[in-house]
């Protein structure tokens, strides 16, 4: 393998692929970044054994080959370097850098060691995704999945396509988050869960590419997703998703409107005694505004009145004192993901779940679980 | 082949066989990540599917242990084998634990299903406090019961049930948690027997998941613990109880138990326990009374939809002396009307209770020749003319009595009841049987001569 590159270049992807290279892996190889010289290209590969990426770099090339270089070292070197061109030369196991004023040697492994990753993504079953909305969308649905791995589907995305649209679904199993993406070119109805390590890389790195290809492999139980000279690939989530469809409120007997800015200030104020009480936050719904309270045994406790817009959906107006708790994390969260001005919300009892809503935006639902309060 | 367990044991010996040849650190990161989804047997070679975690890993081992694999399960196996790579989580490893709480999702089934709750606590759905009959014999236990329920925890732990068979003591508990349930579903609450906690405890201890059973028991509101007299005698059952017990009664958890006898009869009971169990309130159950088999046997014909005349349940009532018996006569009348589509007659309730005992197969097993002693004792009249000739009533009336005995406490065929009564005709035994039944019903010194001649025997 003989190439010339430039710095700028390499440095970006190898920024990329040391994310993936696990230096605290018990096998040595993982920790390497694979180079691969192909015609007029090179591609920088690495893999956690989640998620692999492969990164598609021009370079002149004088000859092909492979080689696997520890990431730490490969990296730090690159990074130092001045912005000219880099000279890349391999022998046998060894690659030999060199730029103007400096040379070095470091010692790779053979690349026959390292895991197969995919750089391309086939042209079957490809969707092309609308980078803005689906990065948008992401970013209102990762949130909410779980940390706990216990449940290991909860800790992924589900997407779900269906004629016209894919619809982003995660869940804790104390909140979900709902959000839907228009897909003019999807025909089939179907599932898959993906990790969500893999969509919070996208959420970081795909910032240059204006679209986002898709595709999986059923069998191979991976997906596959590509921007610029990126293909990030990770494997699915096998087993049964929890039917959120059928949890989804149909009808509220209230709704609420604040103005966002308001609503997040309130809720971070009772956040300084509800973090000692179980995180808890009441709300009592008053006539034009709703009361938000929090307290604690050990340092007090606080009342702020958010102005609101307060309609009830059905005849009875008692529903005006309506009391409900929840967790303020969630709400923060919520609001965080929040883009419009103001925040509607929905709700029918203390004890069901609460439907919140950027007012703005039909195609996002969020819900959350009260919390029970005793007594 | 296909069993799990097999498929796991057979892949373990795999893996053993490989651990050797191959770098700790490529096993770990590659080996650990596979398992063997299923193996079949093709005419004399085996057909093996190896699932993988991940593409990444089914490529690699594909590609380069694919020999390594090959040849070990050929000796795990003793038959050639082919293989075929799949990614496939490990189903085993995912559904470990059942996971965090899920309120979101779990919120309607909740709420609707009462019947579901009351199931995964295990008390029976008609054990309530409206079908309890209350009368002198256990009104002290069901009052006590009524108060332990309207405020856990607090009035008397543990509440210490005990009595005989078939009086109530279950009922009386279950009625305890099904009330609490009623009031609040999220409340954890188990009712368990002394036998199956020791279970739990033995399967915890030969799959060391003790862990499993402490988060089971010692973290519920309400423990309601059947015949706790089976832990005697059991170190460790009953040392896990004793801490179980002390956990659940800190955290404010109320303790119900039952058993056959007082805590100060329980033999090789540990005297920690014993104290624990005198510090609360211990209340008897004695057998039902008369009248109050009669409310029983009301509440119970109720419960089924089958109407009864008064002069019936007393009948009944005045010729079975359990709860559990009642039950079975019952069940046992409903049957011969639908199913025969007999009328229901006072004769038909008469031959049930002359057959009942025999057929529900708890006969006792005595010489009649007790029976004709204690009978002919209890009367102070002797033998020969108890099994002679005269009609007089002062001796027919016992003799009458003896055969209702032989008959409905023995289950000694009628003919035979004949024989051994003075060579008696089978008719004349009948006759005996309905005529004490009847009495039974109306006259209380029959009940009570009958009842004293029995503790005799």
């Amino acid at each position: 393998m003989k190439l010339q590159i430039l710095q700028q270049d390499l440095d970006k992807a190898i920024n990329l692929a040391s994310r993936f290279a696990s230096t605290r892996s018990q096998l040595p190889i993982l920790g390497n970044i694979l180079f691969s010289c192909q015609k007029t290209k090179v591609v920088i590969s690495s893999t956690n054994l989640e998620i692999s990426v492969a990164i598609s770099v021009g370079a002149k090339v004088e000859e092909e080959g492979e080689i696997s270089i520890p990431a730490k070292v490969i990296s730090e070197i690159v990074a130092n370097l001045p912005k000219e061109t880099i000279n890349l030369e391999s022998e046998k196991e060894q690659l030999k850098i060199s730029s103007p004023g400096f040379t070095s040697t470091v010692l790779g492994m053979s690349s026959s060691d390292f895991p197969k990753i995919p750089s391309t993504i086939g042209k079957d079953k490809l969707i092309v995704l609308p980078k803005e909305q689906f990065i948008n969308a992401l970013s209102r649905v990762v949130f909410a999945s779980s940390l706990d791995e216990t449940r290991p589907v909860l800790t992924g995305v589900l997407f779900v396509f269906s004629k016209g649209k894919l619809n982003l679904v995660a869940t804790d199993g104390f909140r979900l988050s709902q959000c839907e993406v228009k897909l003019p070119g999807v025909t089939e109805n179907f599932n898959l869960i993906l990790p969500k390590n893999i969509l919070l890389e996208i959420l970081r790195s795909s910032s240059e590419s204006t679209e986002i290809t898709f595709s999986f492999n059923e069998k191979e139980k991976q997906a596959l997703f590509g921007f610029g000279n990126t293909v990030l690939v990770s494997r699915l989530l096998e087993g049964e998703y929890p039917d959120f469809e059928k949890i989804l409120p149909k009808e509220s007997k209230l709704s609420v409107r604040l103005d966002k800015e308001e609503f997040l200030r309130a809720v971070k104020l009772s956040s300084v005694f509800a973090r000692e009480s179980a995180n808890i936050v009441k709300f009592k719904m008053l006539k034009d505004s709703i009361k938000v309270s929090a307290e604690s045994g050990s340092s007090g406790s606080q009342d702020t009145k958010v102005d609101a817009k307060i309609e009830s959906g059905s005849m009875n107006q008692e529903s005006g004192g309506l009391e409900i708790s929840f967790n303020y994390r969630f709400l923060e969260d919520f609001i965080h993901s929040v883009k419009g001005e103001e925040v509607e919300i929905k709700l029918s009892s203390e004890s069901t779940a609460g439907v919140f809503k950027d007012s703005g935006e039909s195609d996002y639902l969020h819900l959350i679980m009260p919390v029970k309060v005793q007594g | 082949m296909n069993s799990d367990s097999d498929l796991k044991s057979t892949w373990k010996e795999v893996l053993d066989i490989i651990k050797v040849s191959v770098s700790p650190a490529t096993f770990s990161t590659w080996f650990t990540q596979t398992h063997l989804v299923s193996a079949k047997s093709v005419g004399d070679r085996f057909l093996t599917e190896v699932g993988c975690r991940t593409f990444y890993t089914k490529n690699t081992i594909e590609s380069r242990y694919f020999g390594l694999i090959q040849d070990s399960l050929n000796k795990a196996l003793g038959k050639p084998c082919d293989l075929v790579f799949i990614v496939k989580e490990d189903v085993d490893k995912n559904n470990l634990k059942e996971g965090t709480p899920t309120p979101l999702f779990e919120t309607e089934p909740k709420n609707e299903n009462l019947i579901e709750v009351l199931r995964k606590a295990r008390i029976a759905p008609n054990f309530t406090f409206e079908n309890f009959a209350v009368s002198g014999s256990n009104q002290m236990a069901h009052a006590a019961a009524l108060a332990v329920s309207e405020n856990l925890g607090s009035t008397y732990n543990p509440l210490f049930i005990w009595g005989g068979v078939g009086v109530g003591k279950t009922h009386l508990m279950g009625s305890v948690g099904n009330s609490a349930l009623r009031k609040n579903q999220n409340l954890k609450i188990l009712l368990c027997t002394g036998e199956s906690f020791t279970n739990d405890i033995i399967e915890g201890i030969r799959n060391k998941t003790t862990q499993n059973f402490r988060d089971k028991y010692r973290k519920l509101d309400l423990l309601l613990l059947d015949d706790i007299q089976f832990i005697a005698g059991k170190d460790t059952a009953q040392e896990e109880f004793f801490h179980t017990f002390n956990a659940v009664t800190s955290a404010g958890g109320q303790v119900i138990l039952t058993s056959d006898r007082p805590p100060s009869e329980i033999a090789k009971l540990e005297e920690r326990l014993r104290s624990r169990f005198e510090a609360g309130l211990i209340v008897d159950v004695a057998p039902p009374d008369f009248e109050l088999r009669c409310a029983i046997t009301q509440i119970k014909a109720k419960e089924k939809g089958f109407a009864l005349e008064m002069n019936q349940v007393q009948m009944i009532a005045g010729n079975v002396d359990s709860a559990r018996k009642i039950e079975g006569v019952l069940i046992k009348l409903i049957t011969e009307t639908k199913l025969k589509h007999l009328d229901l007659t006072d004769d038909l309730i008469e031959s049930v209770i002359g057959k009942g005992v025999e057929q529900s197969g708890k006969t006792i097993k005595k010489d009649p020749a007790d029976v004709i002693d204690a009978v002919s004792a209890y009367y102070q009249i002797g033998k020969r003319s108890l099994l002679g000739d005269s009609r007089a009533r002062p001796v027919a009336r016992p003799r009458q009595i003896l055969m209702y005995l032989l008959r409905t406490h023995l289950g000694i065929a009628l003919e035979e009841v004949g024989r051994l009564v003075g060579n008696r005709d089978h008719t004349t035994v009948m006759h005996a049987v309905g005529k004490i039944t009847e009495l039974a019903t109306s006259d209380v010194h029959i009940r009570e001569d009958i009842s004293k001649i029995r503790l005799g025997i």
